[in-house]
């Protein structure tokens, strides 16, 4: 709520002064102590054994910690989770990245982490999904998969010995993600879910929150089909082996063509979560979609939910939704 | 390249002019899109049939298919996976394929060479593991070959066979190489559904070197055919190697089980022993090389030692051997090459480096796990160059590596399989035969069984000539499977349990159940009866008054009141139904006989709390003299039926078991192990194949008991008060003859007033309220019956049987839909579910399954118990500890041995040990709680519908507990110290290769855990485990293999 950048009318300001002091009375239940800053001691047993985990170090003989953020402990073991600071990537995380560099048999992408995560080229799928060793010729069409700047999605492999982060795709629903929108908001808004990517089928979109903190709202891409596109592949090599995959030629953007109507509905959808981001919100589809549907019941106008008026209803709706479910809890 | 893809094309399709009788060859191998899946399977020994005519060629049969495969995808960039189930195999394969193809590589446990090669050997551990952290080699391979597929219906590991084909690549082709299975057709059928491809089947079971089978009686001299290569099983000669069998073996038999050996190792004082006649044989008649096998490690040192006075070999081949073995044992440093098993004979005859030499050097050998791993690969290379003639080897030898001999010698043809010692299996026979015979250099490979105790023709024409064991999945779930599964964001546990070959087989089995379903239908519907409903009414009363009496009864015999009368020489009346007679009969009185009690004991349970239960609340054996009709069926199993004393049968004693049984659920341990000794015999087919441990303890609802149609537990009817004077020793024919005459005299004797009972409330003290209630309810029914209409009708037991036969089809039919909907059910769920609420009671996934911290951790252990470790670590106990320690604690979760008198480890040893055992009871608890119920699969699905229930194990936290063996604590403390490996033998009891075995695979922990600590940040931890690998990987443990 730091960077609330909103202007509100006075009456506004106190409706959603309210609603945050609504709450916080919710959640300050949690142990104050909980929360650290760098150089903070965190108390711990020491008769017991303590396993120091990520964000914590030894300083005289005391457990202090190197990252703000909140104590987490899992039996023995302490450790740091922290907020607003740069995504830290697990092993199995969905992410979006943004491509920014073609390097030798790898992209290098920015996905908010502390260093480039490396996309190898052996770990992304051929265009027509056969299965074969890379080639020099693949390696020279690389551009022809991936751009720089363009937005991709994958999979984290986990760290390679060197330290690198490395990402593959695992399936054909990874890759670049074309028409759509691409959101950053702080990687600790979203939740790790089972389910990262999202096909809303009453609006034609795709969403996908990257565990990065990147989000996707793009017009729906059917799952290419394998047999398809193999056909596609084979005809295409026919045509000739040198052009690349996916020609760019006037027809094909014709048919690509995105309607009003979805365009419009990514926009919502993006400014739902731009606002639920400002007001710092946790975001999982249902949320999104909630204020989707809150935003066209009130008939805005896809510009007007960035405006204060919404952004206090958001707020407030929520301090509402969170007292209800306090009390049937 | 080309040319190999030539040659292997050819072979099969033009050197083989006449197609031996059923094979078939349905790829024409013109493309590889004609083949994109091949299943080959052939008789067990590795090579399928490259004509005797042109043995140089090529050396491979079913390899051929896996040659061609590699050969087509390296031409194309593609790479190619072989797996295979065993390291060793691996090794062998690597070396082969690299002699024909240069880029080749190999990733096992314990090796990694040139992982970037475009193929590579691999075990099938290391490929599923790839598939989950998704290699990019995953993303390549183009051709994905199993070998020896047919370990999928292997209990542990079988299930990663099928977890990797469930999960390989879509895009992916495949070969998968199998010994003979007779359902490769429905894996066939399995493979295509899952993966949306065709797959052929190529199928011979010619044998290019026909087998002769001979029988070798023990005591006796000679050989007799009896089966010839054709195939023909010879009756006469048969019986005349059995009347060759030493009249002596009826005195020693008694003792069978446990030195029945004893002729075949010792032989007669100042005679040779058999085991030396036949090999003396085998070498005058030139039947060398031969392999004999045994089936315990002791065994085979043991028979090789009788051979001490034997010498096959010729000066040169003496040299040459020496000079492979002393290169080969050029990498050992020299404190590993005084290892006493470099010596032979140690305390437990261990075979060892320099002390073997001499016996390598007469042409002997040994081959088992127990050996040191260089040891073996010495041994199974001299044997492949034809230095070792006769080569005495356990059955591991028969599984995967390729090495055949002229002829194959069974030194028992029975083994010992946990609990009791059986026949061998025709499966079993057919993998161990099938090295005999090497192909073209031998006309025919010889088989021979010594066999030292009568068997039924019909027994030994199961085990010659029966059919392969069929391949059936080994299916179960594990914790780090549904981790890896959960954490990918396609993966999805549930998936994988639908695409499993276990849930394919069971699916297949419903329009089979539907059928019996209609055909009992029909039959019940024919059945009619006149005045069925006052019939059904008497029925019912029978029902209630018979199991009112069973209350009585169960009353009565608890150990509780029936204890203190259980005296030798009692007399009790046992239930009993006449020899002729096989459907219970329908009168009010009880058909009942009488017999002695001889003795009583207590069953032992194995779970510790069952020695604490009070003298009352234990289960008892009542061991009964009675008269039995014995029967033997075709197996040679023993069918006992309790008769009226004065049909024919002999003399015998049941034992009847006694037990606090009130409830539904059976006592587990006598149900268990009555069902476990009598498994083999009422339902053919059932094994439980880890012997009698797996079934501890388990609780079987007594109505899936019922509707198993089990057969009667003989159960005592009354106690009289006559007690008998029993002669002592019972185990002539004529004293228990006479005992039961003496029995019949008391009948008779009493026969006008009837046996003196013992009256259960004066005699016996029965005080409880509910054997008043009963037995004033039975007096309230026995009224009831003689008012009913219908008692009096002259048919009335003939009605009551037809209705009792209704009633049986009805239940039967209720039997197979309940099975039916739980076949289309998905199998597994349950279980699924309850392992789900595990991980989230002990934290490991959220709610909406999110893996979390812990079951992060949990994800990178597969190598042991992922649960137990995980909450180790987390509780911070390799933290304090030192490294050794560590290292020690880890050992018990690699070492699964049970040694019987192994010492306890040191103090402070000890006291982490309990922190294991802590921490596995607690896991094991939560389980518990959490209803983990584990299927005990019988062997195949089928006998299990025949059967028509399913044994289904509960955790038994105690149990769970002790499956982590301190046993070879110190000695791995030792190592971790840096002690040499001689210094570490003479602290523990166990085989070096064992030892050796179990520390390579702590390594293997090792790294996973240095992976684990690394994705929580514990870098001190990362650091200690770093420092334990770099502690115990040295000398002769992680010796390179040879074959590398």
């Amino acid at each position: 709520m730091r960077g609330l950048q909103v202007s509100l009318n006075q009456t506004q300001k106190i409706r959603l002064h309210r609603a945050l002091e609504k709450l916080e009375s919710f959640s300050s239940k949690s142990n104050p102590n909980a929360s650290v800053t760098v150089a903070d001691t965190i108390p711990v047993n020491y008769e017991d054994g303590v396993l120091k985990g990520h964000g914590t170090s030894e300083l005289d003989g005391e457990v202090v910690a190197t990252l703000c953020g909140v104590v987490e402990r899992v039996n023995k073991l302490v450790y740091v989770r922290t907020l607003r600071a740069r995504y830290k990537p697990e092993i199995g995380d969905i992410i979006v990245g943004r491509v920014i560099e073609v390097a030798p048999k790898r992209w290098r992408l920015e996905i908010n982490f502390s260093q480039d995560a490396v996309l190898m080229l052996s770990s992304m799928n051929l265009p027509d999904g056969i299965q074969r060793r890379r080639t020099a010729v693949d390696e020279l069409n690389m551009r022809s998969i991936f751009e720089e700047n363009d937005v991709v999605c994958a999979e984290v492999r986990g760290f390679q010995h060197d330290g690198s982060l490395h990402l593959q795709a695992r399936s054909q629903k990874y890759g670049k993600l074309e028409r759509g929108q691409l959101l950053t908001i702080s990687p600790y808004l979203v939740k790790r879910r089972k389910q990262h990517f999202h096909h809303i089928e009453q609006y034609g979109i795709d969403l996908i929150l990257g565990c990065n903190g990147f989000i996707w709202v793009g017009e729906h891409v059917e799952a290419r089909d394998d047999m398809i596109v193999e056909d596609q592949a084979t005809k295409s090599e026919q045509q000739d082996a040198t052009t690349s995959m996916y020609p760019t030629s006037v027809e094909q953007e014709e048919r690509t063509y995105t309607p009003l109507e979805t365009r419009q509905n990514i926009c919502r959808t993006a400014n739902a979560v731009r606002v639920l981001s400002t007001l710092g919100f946790s975001i999982s589809v249902e949320v999104i979609m909630e204020m989707v549907n809150l935003s066209s019941s009130l008939n805005l106008d896809i510009h007007e939910m960035l405006g204060a008026e919404f952004c206090v209803l958001v707020a407030e709706g929520e301090a509402e939704r969170r007292s209800l479910k306090k009390k049937k809890g | 390249m080309g040319s190999m893809k030539r040659k292997s094309l050819e072979d099969p399709s033009e050197e083989q002019p006449g197609p031996p009788s059923k094979q078939q060859r349905e790829n024409n191998g013109s493309a590889v899109s004609d083949e994109p899946v091949a299943c080959v399977h052939d008789v067990s020994y590795p090579e399928g049939y490259v004509p005797r005519s042109n043995p140089s060629s090529v050396e491979a049969g079913k390899t051929v298919v896996a040659l061609y495969a590699i050969a087509m995808s390296l031409q194309n960039k593609q790479r190619v996976i072989y797996t295979s189930p065993i390291k060793a195999l691996s090794n062998q394969k690597y070396r082969e394929f690299k002699e024909e193809f240069s880029d080749v590589g190999l990733m096992t446990g314990d090796a990694t060479i040139e992982p970037n090669a475009s193929c590579l050997v691999m075990t099938t551990e290391i490929w599923r593991s790839m598939q989950y952290k998704g290699s990019e080699i995953v993303r390549e391979v183009a051709w994905v070959i199993f070998d020896e597929v047919h370990y999928m219906r292997d209990r542990e590991r079988g299930v990663v066979w099928e977890e990797s084909i469930v999960m390989a690549p879509k895009k992916s082709r495949f070969v998968f190489l199998s010994a003979t299975v007779p359902n490769a057709k429905e894996f066939a059928d399995w493979v295509a559904k899952v993966h949306q491809q065709p797959c052929h089947i190529v199928y011979t079971d010619y044998r290019p070197t026909p087998l002769q089978h001979y029988i070798f009686p023990s005591g006796g001299n000679g050989l007799y055919l009896v089966v010839d290569e054709k195939g023909k099983f010879r009756e006469d000669s048969f019986q005349k190697a059995l009347n060759a069998l030493l009249p002596a073996s009826e005195g020693d038999r008694k003792k069978e089980n446990g030195k029945w050996q004893k002729g075949l190792v010792l032989g007669k004082a100042g005679e040779e022993s058999d085991i030396f006649k036949m090999v003396k044989m085998i070498i005058m008649r030139q039947y060398d090389p031969v392999i004999l096998f045994s089936f315990s490690k002791r065994e085979c040192e043991f028979l090789a030692m009788q051979m001490a006075k034997m010498d096959l070999n010729e000066d040169d081949e003496k040299a040459n051997i020496e000079s492979i073995f002393w290169s080969a044992m050029d990498m050992l440093s020299d404190d590993d090459k005084k290892l006493p098993q470099a010596s032979l004979g140690t305390s437990l005859f261990h075979m060892s480096v320099s002390n073997m030499l001499p016996i390598l050097k007469r042409g002997i050998g040994v081959h088992h796990s127990g050996l040191l791993p260089i040891l073996k690969e010495v041994i199974e290379i001299l044997f492949q160059e034809g230095l070792i003639k006769c080569l005495f080897a356990t059955e591991t030898f028969s599984i995967g590596l390729n090495m055949p001999a002229k002829t194959v010698v069974f030194s028992n043809v029975r083994k010992f399989d946990g609990d009791k010692f059986r026949w061998l299996s025709s499966g079993e026979y057919i993998q161990m035969s099938g090295r005999a015979g090497r192909r073209g250099i031998d006309e025919r490979g010889i088989c021979i069984l010594m066999v030292d105790e009568k068997l039924e023709p019909s027994t030994a024409k199961m085990m010659l000539k029966g059919s392969a064991d069929s391949l059936n999945s080994a299916f179960h779930l594990s914790y780090n499977m549904l981790l890896n599964q959960i954490r990918c964001e396609d993966g999805d546990p549930e998936n994988l349990l639908r695409n499993s070959f276990y849930q394919f087989q069971a699916d297949r089995a419903i329009p089979d159940l539907e059928k019996q379903a209609k055909d009992l239908e029909k039959e019940r519907d024919s059945i009619v009866l006149e005045e069925e409903d006052s019939l059904e009414n008497y029925y019912s009363l029978l029902e209630q008054y018979k199991s009112l009496k069973k209350d009585v009864r169960d009353i009565v015999l608890a150990p509780r009141y029936c204890l203190p009368f259980l005296q030798p020489g009692r007399l009790v009346s046992l239930q009993c139904t006449k020899s002729n007679e096989s459907s219970p009969s329908f009168s009010i009185e009880d058909q009942v006989t009488w017999g002695v009690i001889i003795n009583f004991e207590r069953v032992k349970g194995l779970s510790e709390d069952d020695a604490n239960r009070k003298l009352e609340d234990a289960n008892y054996t009542v061991d009964v003299l009675t008269r039995c009709a014995v029967r033997r069926d075709e197996v040679g199993k023993k069918t006992i039926k309790i008769v009226p004393l004065k049909e024919p049968g002999e003399p015998a004693v049941v034992s009847v078991p006694i037990s606090q049984a009130k409830s539904l659920m059976l006592s587990c341990h006598s149900l268990a192990s009555f069902l476990f000794k009598h498994s083999a015999e009422y339902f053919p087919g059932l094994f439980f194949r880890n012997g009698i441990d797996e079934l501890f303890p388990f609780q079987i609802p007594m109505t899936a008991v019922a509707s198993a149609s089990l057969p009667l537990v003989p159960e005592i009817d009354s106690f009289s008060s006559v007690r008998l004077l029993i002669p002592k020793d019972l185990l002539p024919l004529e004293s228990r003859e006479n005992t039961l005459k003496k029995v019949s005299e008391v009948l008779s004797r009493f026969a006008k007033e009837g046996m003196p009972l013992l009256d259960p409330e004066e005699d016996m003290k029965v005080q409880s309220s509910s054997y008043r209630k009963a037995v004033r309810r039975i007096e309230a029914l026995e009224s009831l019956f003689e008012k009913h209409e219908i008692a009096k009708s002259p048919l009335i037991e003939q009605k009551l049987k037809v209705l009792h036969m209704k009633k049986e089809l009805t239940a039967k039919i209720k039997l197979i839909k309940r099975t039916m909907r739980s076949s289309t059910a998905l199998a597994f769920k349950d279980e699924l579910k309850a392992r789900k609420r595990v991980l989230r009671r002990l934290g490991y996934v959220t709610s909406d399954d999110v893996v979390e911290l812990k079951g992060k951790v949990a994800c990178e252990i597969s190598s042991a118990d992922e649960l137990t470790l995980t909450e180790l670590m987390f509780n911070g106990v390799f933290k304090d500890i030192k490294v050794e320690e560590m290292v020690s604690l880890l050992s018990c979760f690699v070492w699964q041995e049970k040694l019987k008198d192994a010492q306890k480890p040191r103090d402070d040893l000890e006291l982490l040990f309990t922190q294991l055992q802590d921490t596995a009871r607690r896991v094991a608890k939560v389980q518990l709680e959490c209803k983990v119920w584990i299927f005990l699969l019988p062997c195949s699905l089928s006998s299990l519908y025949f059967l028509e229930f399913v044994i289904m194990v509960q955790i038994d936290v105690e149990k769970f507990v002790s499956s982590f063996r301190p046993d070879i604590m110190e000695a791995v403390y030792a190592w971790a110290k840096g002690s040499k490996f001689y210094e570490i033998m003479e602290i523990t009891e166990v085989f070096e290769g064992s030892l050796i075995r179990a520390i390579r695979r702590l390594e293997e922990i090792l790294q996973q855990l240095i992976q684990a600590a690394k994705s929580i940040g514990e870098a001190e931890l990362e650091a200690k485990f770093e420092d334990a690998v770099s502690k115990i990987k040295r000398d002769i443990v992680f010796a390179a293999s040879l074959y590398l």
